[in-house]
């Protein structure tokens, strides 16, 4: 059955084959183009003469006219006579390698990968574990915790640019505010971005998203906090922004790991033999250098 | 098997006096099937291509030497704006409606568009629109003197374009004729969009439609919501010009940067309109050529999806250098870095489809492999620009210019002729020859990157972009000598892929109906499909219905 040769349409298979002899179409018309026509030298003649702007104007009633009963009170149809009874897709090109018909035939691959929402719950987990050495650091070295958490927020306040180090230290239930959707929000996206680079990276989560992402992550930031948040970039310690963005991979990174991967398409189709661990799947190498 | 395409029926019969031409051309101006009305598309975009090919051309011909006098500066500026608008609104997206047209009902299984008349209105009213453009040629001083093209940039920035700045009727030529081409764009979008709610066979739940579908889908919504504002602004700048309104005139108290506002709320959006037609293709072929299904089909949705929603709200990226304050700034930067992450999933996707496939390398495969590179840089390279104080440095430079022809030309024309090598034989029923695609492909792949590569390295070294000449001794010369040798390449290249268009259609070895051994509806019809594309409508069971007619052992369904 599976060797290229003739495969039967739909048809049989479904078993509604009561083949039509003819099909009924929508009859061709003059009238949409000579409208467009009319149309277009009506604008024509704002450039040109007004006398084309005239000649337009009666080509679009006209067309209007012709369209109007080309439409009602019935669709003008033609029927087109069906020549096929019976569609064979035949391919003349039997030539082509054609993957072998074993169990791997349908590859998609990775078998098993993480879900696009383990990087979110990665990226909220993450985003907490994140305040953490932020939190430290800030008390250690303005001594109190909403020095970090104004800072944060004084990138969506423009007039908090120039205010001083004690007004950061306060307490200010806007500053919360913002600073905590600006971190939420950063946060999930990041872990949206995560979730989607792991089924690329299935094996190493913890290296991906604990060292590679927050490095290239810091990196971009570097060089656009300028102009995202003039006044963050003036006063961030990077030491302690690395050290919190590492805080935040790891843990994420984690999280993630102890996520269920899922499995593809491909695992569900493998016999059941491999599915339950009896049979090891090598073929794989042998059938991609073949 | 294979019975003569159209367009080869009508050639042959006209030839042999069968038919007169008049009859042939008077069904074809009258058709309202999609299939001819999408070749009509494509054979309009292809004239257009082959204009803003020789416009491009020219100016390299002017800028490859310093202190050239080829052609006149004011001959310049109509060339850059012919240009870029007949790239944008008379080549990409007809072409790609082309394409829709033609596809988008045979792969749902469905006989027609929606509306068939409309969407030959709508292909009229564009082609209308394009011969208006270009009739500004001969209007006020005649072709010789080049007329009164446009000479605003494609852009078209107010206050330039008001009366005073922009006497005569040249830059009216430019709002109407585009505003033209909107209606007509309006039309077959909501063709597409209802079509595809609609018009789908038995079984064709919405996850079952074809990648392509859902994103010509995606890319109609956008052009609901993107087309509007310009035509909103053309009509204001017509009252400007016509009735002394004073909308952008800023001597009288209108605003330029309103016009700004308009013109990128429609041109941010633009891009993806003409970019997520160009991924459609890819999906496509992609999954083909790799003897894979695609990967994370629901993401690529998704991903889709959130594309458009975030694309238009962009828009002021392009407006960095104005003065919008940090917080403007600040939520633009932002946003636009945001779409990387989306942009990133299908990418990650597609990878991950070729992975582990038998990957059969034939001319629609390597164009999509130039594809999948060469976005990846135009795509780094536009979240460099998407950084505002990088873009103050290099906004109206030659970088800009390079980085949207990597989209442009690096993504979208690749990914357009790795379409046409694809659909060819479907269309006619003949194969492109496979020797002359790979030397298309490679005398293009070169020519691009000798072009587009170098072009950024002037635009470092601040050459500015709309300058028709430049003195020696800035360490611009050679760059510009490359990029013009580049463009040579490409023409070569493109003459390549014309040659092989026409000599296929009348030499090309036959099809059959499923050369690629692919999975969709399309492929179910004979090549070409007859004018009513399915004798019997199909009932499809799975996202691949072919597969499941050649593996009858082991269908898709029991996978979704
Ligand atoms: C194939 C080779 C091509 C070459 C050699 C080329 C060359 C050029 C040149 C020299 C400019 C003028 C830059 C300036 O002075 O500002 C330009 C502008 C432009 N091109 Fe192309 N181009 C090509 C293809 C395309 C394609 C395929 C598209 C679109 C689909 C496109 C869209 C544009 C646009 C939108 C502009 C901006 C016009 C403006 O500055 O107002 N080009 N191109
Ligand atoms: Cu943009």
């Amino acid at each position: 059955m599976e060797e290229d040769g003739v495969i039967q349409q739909q048809a049989q298979e479904d078993g509604n084959s009561t083949i039509t002899e003819a099909v009924q179409l929508p009859a061709s018309t003059p009238w949409p183009m000579v409208l467009a026509l009319g149309v277009a030298l009506m604008l024509t003649g704002m450039v040109t003469h007004w006398a084309v702007s005239l000649l337009g104007f009666f080509l679009m009633l006209r067309a209007s006219w012709g369209w109007f009963f080309q439409v009602l009170p019935h669709d003008h149809h033609i029927s087109i006579p069906v020549q096929a009874e019976i569609l064979v897709i035949t391919s003349t090109r039997t030539t082509r390698e054609r993957l072998p018909e074993g169990f791997m035939h349908r590859k998609i691959i990775p078998i098993e990968t993480f879900s696009v929402t383990a990087g979110i719950k990665g990226g909220i987990a993450g985003g907490i574990a994140m305040t953490v050495p932020a939190g430290i650091f800030s008390v250690v070295r303005y001594h109190s915790f909403w020095y970090a958490v104004n800072l944060l927020a004084a990138g969506g306040f423009v007039s908090w640019a120039g205010q001083t180090d004690a007004f950061l230290g306060q307490f200010h239930l806007k500053g919360l505010l913002a600073a905590s959707a600006i971190h939420g929000l950063t946060s999930i996206l990041i872990g949206l971005l995560y979730g989607a680079m792991l089924p690329m990276f299935p094996r190493k989560p913890i290296l991906t998203a604990g060292f590679i992402a927050p490095f290239l992550w810091t990196g971009i930031l570097y060089s656009v906090l300028g102009v995202i948040s003039p006044i963050l970039n003036a006063r961030i310690d990077w030491l302690w922004f690395v050290l919190s963005q590492i805080a935040f991979g790891l843990v994420c990174g984690f999280v993630v790991n102890l996520q269920v991967k899922v499995r593809t398409p491909q695992f569900r189709a493998l016999p059941f033999s491999v599915r339950a661990g009896l049979h090891g799947d090598h073929s794989d190498t042998k059938d991609g250098k073949q | 098997m294979a019975n003569a395409t159209p367009v080869m029926e009508a050639i042959d019969e006209t030839l042999a006096g069968k038919r007169p031409v008049f009859e042939v051309v008077y069904e074809w101006a009258t058709t309202v099937d999609h299939k001819k009305i999408g070749l009509m598309y494509i054979f309009l975009a292809l004239i257009f291509l082959i204009v803003a090919g020789i416009e491009a051309i020219l100016m390299r011909i002017q800028l490859a030497v310093p202190n050239n006098h080829f052609i006149s500066p004011q001959v310049f500026n109509q060339l850059f704006t012919m240009h870029g608008t007949t790239m944008v609104f008379f080549m990409g997206m007809p072409i790609l409606f082309g394409f829709g047209n033609y596809l988008v009902p045979l792969m749902i299984g469905a006989r027609d568009m929606a509306f068939p008349r409309l969407n030959a209105f709508s292909f009229w009213i564009s082609a209308f629109g394009g011969l208006l453009l270009y009739f500004s040629y001969f209007g006020a001083s005649g072709l010789y003197g080049a007329g009164s093209a446009p000479d605003v940039g494609w852009f078209a920035y107010a206050p330039l374009t008001a009366k005073v700045f922009s006497p005569g009727h040249s830059t009216d030529y430019w709002t109407l004729s585009l505003l033209l081409s909107g209606i007509g764009t309006i039309g077959t979008a909501l063709n597409i969009v209802t079509t595809t709610i609609c018009m789908r066979c038995r079984g064709m739940t919405m996850m079952r439609l074809p990648l392509l579908v859902w994103l010509f889908l995606i890319t109609s919504c956008m052009v609901f919501i993107a087309i509007g504002p310009l035509t909103a602004a053309q009509i204001m700048l017509t009252l400007d010009r016509y009735i002394g309104a004073h909308f952008f005139d800023t001597q009288a108290g209108g605003s330029a940067v309103l016009w700004m506002h308009y013109f990128w709320i429609f041109g941010h959006p633009e891009v993806y309109i003409l970019v997520l037609p160009a991924f459609a293709f890819v999906n496509e072929i992609v999954p083909v050529f790799s003897r894979k299904a695609i990967f994370g089909y629901p993401a690529m949705v998704a991903a889709t999806v959130a594309i458009g929603f975030i694309s238009l709200s962009v828009w002021a990226h392009h407006m960095f250098t104005v003065g919008l304050g940090a917080a403007g700034n600040t939520f633009f930067v932002f946003a636009t870095m945001v779409i990387s992450v989306p942009t990133g999933i299908k990418i990650f996707n597609w990878l991950a489809t070729i992975w582990g496939g038998k990957i059969h390398f034939a001319t629609p495969m390597i164009f999509c492999v130039g594809f999948l590179f060469q976005f990846l840089i135009a795509g780094l390279t536009g979240i460099m620009l998407s950084a505002a104080p990088f873009d103050w440095q290099l906004s109206a430079s030659y970088f800009v210019v390079a980085h949207f022809h990597y989209v442009l030309v690096g993504a979208i024309v690749f990914a357009l002729f790795a379409a046409f090598y694809y659909w060819y034989p479907k269309v006619t029923g003949r194969m492109m020859s496979e020797t002359l695609g790979k030397w298309h492909f490679w005398l293009f792949l070169i020519g691009f990157h000798l072009t587009f590569d170098f072009m950024h390295v002037p635009g470092l070294l601040g050459m500015p972009r709309r300058i028709y000449t430049y003195e020696a001794g800035r360490g611009w010369e050679m760059w510009n000598l490359i990029v013009g040798i580049g463009a040579i390449f490409q023409v070569v290249g493109t003459v390549c892929f014309i040659f092989n268009l026409i000599r296929s259609c009348f030499r090309g070895e036959i099809a059959g109906h499923d050369p690629w051994d692919a999975w969709t509806l399309e492929w179910a019809t004979p090549s070409p499909p007859p004018s009513y594309n399915f004798a019997i409508e199909p009932t499809v069971h799975s996202r691949r219905p072919l597969w499941d007619l050649k593996h009858p052992e082991d269908p898709d369904s029991d996978y979704e």
